[in-house]
């Protein structure tokens, strides 16, 4: 049995019915293993956040790094603060710049403050390209799923 | 013009063990800026090394979550800068407590959009001048203005700072139609970009002096015109801003620092006086190396006056 904490991810496959699970004070909740695949069912109560996908991370990882001419030897996480890697006002408007060319989206400026490291930049990214309305050829592979 | 004291470069390194590990050299006071004038103090961090005492020393001007942010920043430069950053903060405001505020006391708390302002103490003998202060910096500069009750921005930049995709590209997604024209109207790319690079820099500091920054005060809604003949740029408010609450009172000024960095300065003007010429800015710059040199260097070449100021 695998225990998570409040904040988990929801995965896009099918639910199916867990042997037993408990949410405790602390809202750990312990996920049913079948055929070792890992399910998991969301309680309303309980926060979800959507992790972005790492695809989407890498991406805005390359896009920073190429921006901030970061060597090899930095490391950068998906947990990197855009500020902690050196970055001023005018790289961050080139980042989002690119990343709205890379992903053919529109970043409104009252969202930049809510994107201070990469991880937030690609949860962003996903949000607004699954909100896009269907394209008639996509280069990418995105799926229609269902958002969180 | 008034030289503080200097010490000679090549005596730095050991003046500075033998001075520090006594006691730390009290800040010479310094008096307080006049209605309308700016103080500006820099440091350019080439100027301290490395691994010299001298930053940790620095380090323990530090608040302990200023020294959790330090020790999270990746490599060694990018937490130099941030330590040089914020004890110029810190030593730059106890310079105008007479010498009764120690650098590693101050208090400060963040405003409604997250601009950093001073939290006076309770406590005796504390003077608590209404000092308004604003933080800059590039990797090659570190600049903290000063003054007196009126809120202040201040935003500075490389002068060759390349952009990696074209200003035209940058203007056109964050600037308004009319700043975007003036951009294109120029014919020269060398001179457009320096443009640019003003223009942007009067924006932030807009942005920063009002407290909203970036996110909170979107470019798109307020357009800066740059004056003409060392006139001050002028500002108003897009017709179709969706901004509530944009300040549009506000004085700017332009300076070159080192013939490097573009510096802008944003203050909000004062109501009661209608004439322009009075409502110039006036400047005092220096430069500094906190707690063992300080140079006044406005009236000399390094301060390039480009406009706004008297």
């Amino acid at each position: 049995m695998a225990s998570v904490s409040a904040t988990f991810v929801s995965f896009g496959c099918s639910f199916n019915q867990t042997k037993c699970i408990t949410a405790g004070k602390n809202c750990t909740i312990s996920l049913g293993m079948r055929n070792h695949t890992l399910t998991a069912v969301r309680f309303p109560r309980l926060r979800v956040s959507c992790l972005a996908k790492p695809e989407t991370v890498t991406k805005v990882m390359e896009i920073v790094k190429k921006q901030l001419a970061l060597n090899d030897d930095v490391p950068l996480k998906p947990e990197s603060k855009f500020s902690e890697l050196g970055a001023d006002s005018l790289d961050t408007v080139e980042i989002v710049m690119n990343m709205e060319e890379e992903f053919g989206i529109t970043v409104e400026e009252d969202n930049s403050q809510n994107i201070t490291t990469v991880q937030e930049a690609a949860e962003l990214i996903d949000k607004l390209v699954a909100a896009k309305p269907e394209q008639p050829a996509s280069e990418s592979e995105q799926k229609s799923e269902a958002t969180a | 013009m008034l030289r503080l004291f200097r010490i000679r470069r090549d005596m730095l390194g050991s003046a500075v063990s033998r001075r520090l590990s006594t006691t730390r050299s009290p800040l010479p006071p310094t008096p307080l800026p006049h209605r309308r004038e700016v103080h500006l103090w820099y440091i350019k961090p080439e100027e301290i090394n490395d691994s010299s005492s001298q930053l940790k020393h620095y380090m323990d001007l530090l608040s302990p979550s200023e020294k959790r942010d330090v020790s999270s920043l990746s490599g060694e430069r990018l937490q130099k800068n941030a330590i040089l950053a914020r004890t110029l903060t810190r030593t730059t405001l106890s310079r105008y407590c007479d010498g009764r505020v120690d650098p590693g006391s101050i208090k400060f708390r963040k405003g409604l959009y997250g601009k950093p302002e001073i939290m006076w103490q309770d406590g005796d003998n504390i003077i608590k001048p209404p000092l308004q202060f604003n933080l800059s910096h590039t990797s090659s500069l570190i600049a903290c203005a000063v003054a007196l009750e009126t809120p202040i921005g201040i935003d500075v930049e490389e002068k060759k700072r390349q952009t990696v995709k074209s200003v035209l590209a940058v203007a056109r997604r964050y600037f308004t139609v009319s700043e975007v024209e003036y951009l294109a109207a120029i014919p020269y790319p060398d001179i457009q970009r320096k443009e640019f690079i003003q223009l942007w820099t009067l924006k932030e500091a807009y942005v920063k002096a009002i407290g909203r920054g970036f996110s909170g005060a979107p470019f798109k809604n307020f357009t800066i015109v740059m004056g003409s003949d060392k006139r001050a740029p002028k500002m108003h408010i897009e017709a179709d801003s969706d901004c509530e609450g944009l300040a549009d009172n506000c004085q700017f000024a332009l300076m070159e620092l080192n013939s490097s960095h573009v510096v802008a300065v944003c203050m909000e003007r004062d109501q009661e006086i209608s004439d322009d010429e009075k409502n110039s800015l006036r400047l005092k710059v220096w430069r500094t190396i906190p707690l063992i040199e300080d140079e006044l260097v406005s009236g000399t070449e390094t301060v390039n006056y480009i406009c706004g100021l008297s």
